[in-house]
């Protein structure tokens, strides 16, 4: 899969994004000019460790930024259009009908004193117009596209598994067809088994419908067995992006490789475990020049002074100064 | 298996917590059902031997670990330790002399931590309560020694930290001191690194092993991922509603399971790069039952891709399908 | 670094108070209520220095009924005696007994509470069935019926535990009648906390159940206990005034309760003599103010949840 950060055929484009919290006076930057595109139907996954910003990036893309947050730079444009991503009110006849979001939560984004088949019709009443017997029909419809049988409609959130509950996200999320489904850690609440089914029914609606998908998670394994590609972000930038084939079989970034070393895999027979030194950066006190420079085995001078910048190399993008080319080292030593 | 080596060994533990029934069921004496948590577990740890319990949400691992740390009381089976029946012990100073040798660290270390205790406070917290130290001076330097076995160095200068002065890394590292004080002989981990960052966990599960390496420390390692017992156990016991499915070496677990469920758990196990042969079964369908009721059989039954007559009238036993290779499975040989 | 400064961390401590009392005090609530509560806690420390010695009818220093003017600043009442020197010698008692009684009241309710929130079951349902038979028990009918019964036995000129009979009543009656509310609140905070994994870890760790309750839980519920205290002090204030009101106080030594019956007896409200009611109601109705704006600024700083996000 080829990335595509030119073209017209992106359906979403992410250029230069830069997202502040302010805190007590205090405002600390969560991300700092990410940029990408996602075509039509592509699932990206974006990995990443708490406070790496990938939550900050969807939510922002989705509209949903705290009342704290600050867009302090870029732009998000859908089709060609520029989202007001900063304006809730101006975002509200985008949000759900063209980006849904499937939040990890289940519980606490149901309402417990509703039933579930009311709560996947009211959208459909809200922001398709339809009468409340469409709506319920097409709320029906909804439930048994996701796997949930219709005379569990009746139910109340409280009454359903945690992989129901999910499942009811995803038929909430898809009541008014968007083109693009942001799934904020959807499987991390959920087990190992209930977690694949619920993988395999966002690829399969995936296809179906021709949905693009951006996948918030923090395990690189979920990535690689549901994703066309990964972007891998670190203390609020991306560092790397590809597709996830070649990713996992040649990792640029030396964050990526460490990550992907650290995940236990049987398959490779080793049984070694390999720590990353050092701790993740916060929001507050962040590293200058590359904020992997103090945990990464490779760093280098110019690693303490200068942010790396995102670069194409090969079919992907990476941000490491070890993968400059020989002129741009020269340049910065001169 | 010789009872001399194990330092620890669980007999058909039992714990059902009663279901209260309603008034209405009380006073037509219909009886109140009850919650199988752990329905009959036969296990045992050898001295510095790392088992894994691996089973999903509702499958009783963590009321294994609460039993074998004693903050939960088994309904039936007993819990040997080093072959002393500890089944029916009670009370803070009868336990001290267990308390010292069996240690606990928590899934989350936030939660773990009382908030307005100092770090030193909490590591020093099982030296003072189990009279392990004579005076200040040892109290410091066993405290010390724990926080940078631990791996918090300098120690000194994490003594007055509040717990949300640290990293979540750090604070999962205060409560491994905490257990390490008493320099125990088993620490049941309940899924130790789950909550901390994909990057941390490794640092985390490397002090655990160099624990073994150093001290032979033995660990029950509680945890849902499967991968993740096979690089840090030697066996590796499956759990499902209550009741070991197989237990084994982490490698045949790993590479050569033989029940029906272990074979879903690892298929539905996200990897990173090729999978091999996960095409064995089907999928599986629907979720785990809740232990209130019990399927009769085979428990595993309705959802068992390979179920027959046999599965739903009777359970299956342990059977031994190599060495220290056990399955409850009726297509086990 | 000494040993004793290590284990007991005055760093971190220091650290800790520090902060909260900035955000404590950045509430004008807190301010206000402080600065009130500062002012009557220095009037009733050193009465004797303010106004002189308690004036009775023998030694009263002005005429009968006079409207405040620059000789008595509050004016005088039936007997001549200077109102201010009654109010500031009325502070004294009026807060020795809304403190003490609220000591009272949490140490008891505290002490239930925890018990019975910590072990649970048959301890809990008596327990709390005691507290429900407090929490219903009226205070006045209480102290209409305790004060009868100590005075026959006392006598009025007797003294228990250094406190006059009826001083004392109104003491106990107060302190048994408001430890029920901080023993439910306390109750439902304990049974929270226990479910928290620390409370597990003491209890892998070796710690007994007394250490766990005084260590790990207790220190967890002080902010309930200060936010709750302070609102009991202000109940424990009108209490006072009320049941003094009914003529249960001590006259020999008046708080703002026995002020104000002796004022309505004398008939100082069909007399025009404003100043007699005024003072000691006024200074009744801003003490229990500042303590309940104490008490709701504790409140929001200890539960972070209900601060309003700037």
């Amino acid at each position: 899969m080829i990335h595509s950060s030119q073209g017209g055929t992106s359906l979403l484009e992410v250029d230069g994004l830069s997202v502040d919290y302010g805190l007590k006076g205090v405002s600390s930057r969560a991300i700092d000019s990410v940029s990408f595109a996602l075509r039509a139907g592509e699932a990206v996954g974006l990995v990443g460790e708490s406070g790496s910003g990938k939550t900050t990036t969807a939510m922002a893309i989705a509209g949903l930024l705290s009342p704290n947050a600050r867009v302090s730079g870029g732009q998000v444009r859908y089709r060609g259009n520029r989202l007001p991503i900063d304006d809730d009110a101006a975002m509200r006849p985008h949000r759900w009908s063209e980006t849904s979001v499937v939040f990890q939560g289940a519980m606490n984004a149901l309402n417990p004193v509703h039933r579930i088949i009311k709560q996947i019709a009211e959208p459909c009443m809200l922001k398709l117009g339809m009468s409340r017997g469409e709506a319920t029909a097409r709320a029906r419809e909804l439930l048994e596209f996701v796997g949930i049988p219709t005379d569990r409609g009746s139910a109340y959130p409280h009454e359903l598994s945690g992989g129901m509950r999910q499942r009811v996200m995803i038929a909430m999320a898809l009541a008014c067809r968007p083109s693009i489904i942001i799934g904020d850690e959807p499987t991390t609440a959920l087990d190992v088994i209930t977690q694949a089914q619920i993988l395999k029914l966002l690829g399969e609606l995936r296809s179906q419908l021709n949905l693009a998908l951006i996948l918030i998670t923090h395990d690189l394994s979920v990535v690689a067995e549901s994703c066309d590609r990964v972007m891998i972000m670190y203390a609020g930038r991306i560092v790397e992006d590809g597709s996830v084939a070649e990713i996992f079989a040649q990792p640029k970034h030396p964050y990526t490789r460490l990550l992907i070393e650290s995940i236990p895999n049987p398959a490779s027979g080793k049984k070694m475990i390999r720590p990353i030194p050092g701790d993740p950066p916060n929001l507050v006190n962040r590293p200058l020049g590359c904020a992997f420079h103090p945990r990464c085995p490779s760093a280098m001078a110019v690693c303490a002074t200068e942010v790396p910048s995102l670069d194409k190399l090969g079919r992907g993008r990476v941000a490491c100064h070890l993968h400059r080319s020989s002129q741009d080292k020269v340049a910065v030593h001169a | 298996m010789p009872d001399t080596a194990d330092i620890l060994r669980l007999e058909s533990l039992q714990v059902h917590f009663p279901i209260q029934g309603g008034l209405f069921d009380r006073v037509l004496g219909r009886p109140a059902g009850a919650v199988r948590a752990v329905d009959g577990i036969d296990l045992n740890i050898g001295r510095g031997e790392i088992v894994a319990l691996v089973g999903e949400s509702g499958s009783g691992k963590t009321t294994v670990g609460r039993v074998i740390t004693k903050l939960a009381q088994p309904t039936g089976g007993k819990l040997l330790f080093e072959g002393r029946d500890m089944t029916a012990e009670r009370g803070s100073s009868a336990l001290r002399p267990y308390r010292h040798r069996v240690q606990m660290i928590f899934q989350d270390a936030y939660q773990a931590l009382n908030p307005r205790h100092t770090v030193f406070d909490i590591v020093a917290e099982p030296l003072r309560s189990l009279r392990l130290v004579k005076n200040n001076a040892q109290l410091t330097e066993r405290v010390s020694e724990a926080l940078a076995a631990a791996g918090l160095n300098p120690p000194d200068d994490f003594f007055a930290r509040f717990p949300h002065e640290l990293s979540g890394g750090q604070r999962q590292r205060v409560v491994i001191a905490g257990a390490l004080a008493v320099r125990p002989e088993l620490i049941v981990a309940d899924e130790p690194v789950s909550m901390l960052d994909v990057s941390i966990r490794a640092q985390i599960l490397q002090v655990l092993v160099d624990l073994r390496a150093k001290h032979s420390m033995a660990l029950l390692f509680i945890t849902h991922d499967l991968p993740l017992a096979w690089l840090i156990a030697d066996r590796i016991a499956v759990l499902y509603l209550g009741k070991l499915v197989e237990i084994g070496t982490a490698d045949e677990i790993t590479f050569n399971p033989c029940h029906p469920y272990t074979v879903a758990l690892r298929n539905a196990t996200p990897q990173v790069g090729a999978n091999a042969g996960r095409a064995e079964l089907p999928a599986l369908q629907g979720e785990v039952p809740s232990a209130a009721r019990v399927p009769k059989g085979c428990r595993f039954h309705p959802r068992c891709p390979l179920a027959f007559d046999r599965c739903r009238q009777e359970e299956p036993p342990a059977i031994e399908v190599g060495p220290q290779h056990l399955s409850a499975c009726w297509l086990a040989k | 670094m000494s040993e004793s400064t290590v284990r007991y961390s005055p760093r971190g401590r220091a650290r800790a108070i520090k902060g909260f009392l900035r955000q404590f005090l950045s509430y004008g609530s807190a301010q206000v209520g402080l600065v009130c509560l500062v002012f009557f806690l220095v009037v009733a420390a050193v009465p004797n220095i303010l106004v002189g010695p308690l004036q009775t009818a023998i030694n009263a220093t002005g005429d009968f009924l006079v409207p405040p003017s620059g000789q008595h600043l509050l004016g005088t009442d039936e007997v001549g005696r200077d109102v201010l020197n009654l109010v500031v010698h009325g502070a004294r008692i009026s807060l020795m007994i809304a403190l003490l009684s609220t000591v009272i009241s949490l140490v008891v309710g505290t002490t239930i509470g925890m018990t019975a929130g910590y072990y649970g079951g048959r301890v809990d349902v008596w327990l709390m069935r005691l507290t429900d038979f407090f929490f219903v028990m009226p205070s006045f009918v209480l102290a209409l019926v305790i004060t009868p019964v100590v005075l026959e036995v006392m006598g009025r000129g007797g003294e228990i535990l250094g406190f006059r009979p009826s001083l004392f009543v109104i003491l106990v009656v107060i302190g048994m009648t408001s430890w029920a509310f901080v023993a439910r609140i306390v109750r439902s905070q304990t049974l929270s906390l226990k479910e928290r994994t620390f409370i597990d870890r003491a209890r892998v760790v070796g710690s007994s159940n007394f250490n766990i309750m005084v260590r790990h839980i207790l220190p967890n519920l002080v902010p309930q206990i200060a936010a709750n205290g302070a609102l009991v002090v202000a109940g424990a204030i009108y209490v006072e005034t009320s049941l003094s009101f009914l003529g249960l106080g001590d006259p020999l030594q008046p708080s703002w309760g026995t002020l104000l019956s002796l004022a309505q007896r004398a008939g100082a409200a069909s007399a025009g003599a404003w100043w007699y009611l005024g003072a000691p109601g006024v200074c009744v109705l801003t003490v229990s103010l500042s303590f309940v704006l104490i008490g709701n600024a504790l409140d929001d700083t200890f539960n972070p949840r209900r601060r309003v996000i700037p």
